[in-house]
């Protein structure tokens, strides 16, 4: 995308009815760190690709409740994903308020398309960075839906959203037919495998991954750190190779719940290692 | 000088419809009112109509003042109307419908301007029954069984007696003319032209009036001065 006379404001239309301050309001959305989402008949899981700037930092916060049953993952200016967590926790609590029911998540999305739209038709406003991900629990069974900059929103089964998500989602577009039946163990497995997908030879680990979840009887959490590692431990994706030898996994497997790490080949014992000598301060 | 005038709040009703008695029973809820409309002492209009369905899945029965219960209507209609318009699979149950009334109501009371009604909601949605009443005061609950006015004091014992969750439609219509016979015999305000209105899974609907059979018969009736020297 190039700079052109069309792209100054949001309300300027260009000769090929494009609006282009919109179209890179969504480049702010593609620059952010992946975020995840998969859906079954009875679960949502969202997974997010958590980055610090730095070894001293913490990371950033990107999976926000929204209420006990519905969670949001953000992935752009995460400033614009907070404004809008709060402005959705307010529209729950009132409707929770006035009909002691909790709000249905299409009703939800759509006003947050419209609050979206809004910034798109307003000289003195700009659209919202950041891309959501919502997942939510309502009578209708369970849902994903991504809402962009733009006011548009979609239903998904699966979905990613941020810098190099589109390894995940090749990854999801493989395995999708099968979410609808899928345990919520396995969905959470494919979220981690999608969400290592997208690191990209880069170890996953409970420290660069958050995962939340939401489902039939389990309100909206974000799993704890520990959980998450051992989930990643049981799973055995550390590395990229989901084409790894049976036998090798099967022994790593052993090493990493006996041995502390010795810098084997395995990724499985890697995984104990990476606490002691790779963790950034703020995990310790 | 006087510039502005005093803003204006409910200070007592005017036409008021009288109790309204309503149960669970096994397939949804049972509704039952008459048809009067008092204005004051005088049982002047005798069609009112005080049950009205909501939306696909609640029923709605007023007692106290009739224009209130209008203005609360047009409230419903609103919400229904904008409910329907999502057009997403989505609907309001009874139990919303009871949460949205009872802030109306308490807001109004608060404001020391209240819609002088009780109302009662019920209705099934998913197999699920929810009746619930909401007062003037925005006093509300939810129970197997409830009424207005002085249906609480007259009916309700009857029903903590009779009442059972697997009442099916022809005894609890007993049980309810039986709790309408009684308000007929002793308020003063009941008229004899009963509705009885019912809500299931299916969907509402609000039977044509008819009117209970009394009995007059007691000899204490016949001469009833036989023990008043003096009174006629």
């Amino acid at each position: 995308m190039f700079r052109n006379q069309y792209d100054t404001d949001v309300t300027t239309w260009s000769p090929a009815g494009r609006l282009f301050q919109v179209e890179y309001a969504m480049e702010a959305v593609k620059q952010g760190s992946a975020a995840i989402g998969l859906r079954s008949k009875t679960h949502v899981v969202l997974a997010c690709v958590n980055k610090a700037n730095s070894e001293l930092s913490s990371h950033q916060k990107k999976i926000f409740k929204v209420d006990d049953h519905i969670g949001v993952a953000i992935a752009g200016l995460t400033a614009d994903g907070r404004v809008l967590s709060r402005y959705m926790r307010s529209e729950c609590i009132n409707y929770n308020y006035t009909y002691e029911s909790p709000l249905p998540v299409g009703r939800l999305v759509v006003q947050l398309a419209d609050k979206a739209q809004v910034c798109t038709q307003r000289s003195w406003k700009r659209p919202y960075g950041v891309g959501l991900l919502v997942a939510g629990l309502d009578e209708s069974g369970a849902h994903l839906y991504y809402n962009c900059p733009s006011g548009n929103y979609f239903e998904y089964q699966a979905f990613a959203i941020g810098s190099r998500s589109q390894a995940a989602k090749t990854y999801l577009e493989r395995k999708f037919n099968n979410f609808t039946a899928s345990s919520r163990e396995d969905l959470i497995k494919d979220a981690l495998i999608a969400a290592r997908e997208s690191l990209q030879g880069e170890k996953l680990t409970s420290s660069v991954c958050t995962i939340a979840v939401v489902g039939v009887g389990e309100p909206f959490h974000i799993l704890d750190q520990e959980t998450v590692q051992q989930l990643i431990d049981t799973f055995e994706i550390v590395r990229e190779e989901e084409t790894a030898p049976a036998e090798p996994e099967a022994a790593a497997e052993q090493d990493a719940a006996t041995e502390q790490a010795s810098g084997a080949d395995q990724g499985g014992a890697g995984n104990q290692g990476g606490a002691d000598q790779g963790g950034s301060p703020m995990d310790i | 000088m006087d510039t502005v005038t005093e803003s204006q709040r409910t200070l007592y009703p005017y036409v008021t419809g009288s109790s309204v008695v309503a149960i669970k029973y096994k397939d949804g809820i049972l509704m039952a009112a008459d048809m009067g409309g008092s204005y004051g002492s005088t049982l002047r209009y005798k069609s009112v109509e005080r049950l009205k369905p909501i939306g696909k899945h609640s029923l709605l029965g007023a007692s106290g003042e009739i224009s209130d219960f209008q203005e609360i209507m047009r409230y419903l209609d609103e919400l229904i109307l904008i409910d329907n318009m999502w057009d997403d699979g989505n609907s309001l149950g009874p139990k919303e419908v009871h949460n949205y009334l009872t802030r109306v109501m308490y807001n109004r009371r608060n404001k020391f301007n209240p819609l002088w009604n009780s109302l009662v909601l019920g209705g099934v949605k998913k197999g699920q029954k929810y009746l619930g009443t909401v007062s003037m005061i925005g006093v509300n609950y939810e129970d197997n069984h409830v009424a207005t006015g002085l249906g609480n004091h007259l009916a309700r014992p009857i029903l903590r007696d009779e009442w059972n969750e697997n009442l099916t439609f022809e005894e609890g219509v007993k049980l309810l003319e039986k709790c309408m016979r009684v308000l007929l015999y002793r308020d003063r305000s009941a008229v004899n032209k009963i509705q009885i209105s019912k809500i299931t899974e299916e969907g509402a609907t609000v039977y044509p009036p008819f009117s209970l059979k009394t009995y007059w018969e007691f000899s204490a009736f016949k001469n009833p001065t036989v023990g008043a020297e003096g009174s006629w």
